[in-house]
């Protein structure tokens, strides 16, 4: 309940700041001169773009709180407008936010750059799994992107948004010496998930996740499972044959609760992962601290339902 | 292709087993109830009492609890407000009966949204409104199994008042009955009987397995007596039936079950049809009358 008000409270302050948008936007936002605005649809993809801009772009995100499920978000007329007036998106693509390809297509811009992840990163349209940037290879090449459609945008500063992309990159490092490290000491660890929010970096850290993906994709967009996938869930937990379960920090429902209960029946550790940027990280130290969520479970058996805000700001 | 072939997983599989109790106890307590609701025209009503139950279950969602306490609680609160309101007039009845429906599933569309947005319940909405048998926990077996044997004994202690006063409510009052007790009674398991189906097929859907099996046994059956037991065996086949399709389904669209729902429906509607036709070969046309008297 006392989730409910606060949920309601913040639902009001963003109701809120959307109107103060629109007034902002409608009392001549599109000022000649100034920085262009650019939307990260999901947070994760703002911060990335606000890395490589700087101070010479307004860098707006839409899908910015973790304690919801952004499968099932609706676009307000606030965010309609914003996304509308915007010369740069970057957008996950996959259906998980196909309402921002009908505002655009509403909108129609010549000057305005859309990357899209999905087709930058050339996978098929029917990729089952959504969740792009959990792939260690995904933001590297969105960083790019980005310079490169801000420079078009702001060909003065071109440098600068390509040495800031270089540097993005760079600073990966940390996060790809600790998926090699966990995979040189822990390669090939049986690990059950819900919904397949981690799987890319579980893949790349050498895990084996045993998860029937029926269920896991079942689990992501809400159908019916089937009764043979949950009892094979089921037989993972009780018989331990994985070391860890990660759940989807954002969506639960009475199954997810379920497999979180015999998990802790059986003592395994269970991992919360975010779908959505959690405040006080930036896209790096996210990553980082999911992977070191991981390593803390398989090797010292910690559970971390949520990780820990450090701040990186 | 691998139809019964999988019959000990299939059994062993605890999905199946909590969904096989609950479904029977849901088949059963609808059996009895439907064709009491049947009899005294009350299908309608039935529906309404689901559809509004599903705010409850929508709620139940949002505070985190028990989604089956969530049908009861509003399908019992629908109940009583529409014995209180106790309209005679047909016409009347309907209106309120459909003005309460669509205030009730209003709110259920309000509950979910906030199950979604503020809860990230994911899936909540297709598991109130179309049900999902095989996400049922284990831990609410006892309780379902515990409120089907409560509709069952008040459905059995009030059978015999209320075909009578069905038939007639002044001659149920010559004889010293309470009318409206056992009417109140009668809504009540009525509500329980809706918030197990609510909880086995979903609120939509709740109707199908509250009035079908009854409607179809009422075609067949000479008594009210052998009608509550044709209802109870095709209420029973259609659900179990369909659980075990469900589960076989699993193998013709590789890894992909269908939804359990669906599977019952339609086996509720396929005894629908096809107790209409044995009936109009038999020459028994109208259900039976609540007196027991044959139909013609």
């Amino acid at each position: 309940m006392k989730r409910l008000l606060c949920s309601l409270r913040r639902g009001l302050r963003v109701v809120l700041l959307g109107g103060l948008a629109v007034l902002a936007a409608s009392c001549g936002a599109a000022a000649p001169g100034g920085p262009p605005l650019a939307i990260g649809v999901e947070s994760q993809y703002a911060d990335v773009l606000s890395q490589i801009g700087g101070p010479y772009v307004t860098v707006r995100a839409i899908l910015t709180n973790p304690n919801t499920n952004p499968h099932s978000f609706e676009a307000s007329p606030a965010v309609a407008r914003e996304v509308s007036q915007s010369s740069l998106v970057v957008m996950n693509g996959l259906g998980y936010d196909a309402w921002v390809e009908r505002i655009l297509a509403a909108a129609p811009n010549p000057r305005r750059r859309v990357i899209d992840v999905r087709r930058l990163l050339r996978l098929p349209s029917d990729t089952l799994n959504p969740h792009l940037w959990y792939d260690p290879r995904t933001m590297p090449a969105v960083a790019e992107a980005a310079a490169q459609a801000l420079t078009a945008l702001d060909p003065a500063h071109a440098q600068y948004f390509q040495a800031n992309a270089r540097r993005f990159t760079a600073s990966l490092a940390p996060w790809a010496a600790a998926i090699a490290a966990f995979r040189k000491d822990y390669g090939s660890t049986p690990v059950a998930v819900t919904e397949p929010v981690a799987n890319a970096l579980l893949e790349a850290a050498g895990c084996r996740i045993l998860t029937p993906l029926a269920l896991q994709v079942a689990l992501m967009n809400g159908t019916d499972p089937a009764p043979q996938d949950v009892a094979a869930e089921r037989s993972l937990l009780r018989g331990r044959k994985v070391k860890v379960l990660l759940y989807n920090q954002q969506v639960t429902g009475p199954l997810t609760i379920s497999f979180l209960q015999l998990a802790r029946e059986q003592r395994i550790p269970v991992v919360g992962v975010y779908e959505t940027m959690p405040s006080g990280y930036h896209y790096q130290s996210w990553m980082l601290a999911e992977i070191n969520a991981l390593r803390a479970a398989v090797a010292h058996g910690a559970s971390s339902r949520t990780l820990g805000v450090e701040p990186a700001r | 292709m691998s139809v019964l072939l999988s019959v000990p997983g299939f059994l062993a599989n605890e999905p199946v087993r909590v969904a096989l109790a609950v479904g029977g106890g849901a088949a059963l307590v609808c059996a009895v109830v439907g064709c009491a609701t049947v009899m005294r025209r009350q299908s309608f009503a039935g529906h309404a009492l689901a559809d509004v139950s599903s705010a409850g279950g929508s709620a139940a969602y949002l505070l985190g609890v028990n989604p089956l306490f969530g049908f009861l609680g509003m399908a019992a609160a629908a109940a009583g407000v529409m014995e209180w309101a106790d309209i005679r007039e047909a016409r009347e009845r309907d209106l309120l009966t459909g003005v309460v429906l669509g205030a009730g599933l209003g709110l259920a569309a309000l509950l979910l949204y906030f199950d979604a947005t503020v809860r990230s319940v994911s899936g909540a909405a297709v598991t109130v409104l179309f049900g999902s048998m095989f996400t049922i926990p284990a831990s609410i077996v006892p309780l379902a199994l515990a409120v089907a044997a409560v509709a069952l004994a008040a459905s059995a202690i009030v059978h015999r008042p209320l075909l009578v006063s069905s038939l007639s409510a002044d001659l149920a009052r010559a004889q010293g009955i309470r009318v409206r007790a056992v009417a109140l009674t009668h809504a009540l398991a009525l509500a329980l009987a809706v918030s197990l189906s609510a909880m086995t097929v979903g609120a939509i859907l709740s109707t199908a397995l509250l009035i079908g099996p009854a409607a179809a046994a009422l075609r067949l059956a000479k008594r009210p007596a052998s009608a509550v037991v044709f209802a109870a065996l095709i209420g029973l086949g259609a659900t179990w039936g369909g659980i075990v399709l469900a589960y076989e389904s699993f193998y013709w669209t590789p890894g992909h079950g269908w939804p359990v729902s669906f599977f019952i429906v339609a086996l509720i509607f396929c005894a629908y049809l096809i107790a209409g036709w044995r009936a109009g070969r038999a020459g028994v046309r109208r259900a039976p009358h609540p007196s027991g008297c044959e139909g013609t």
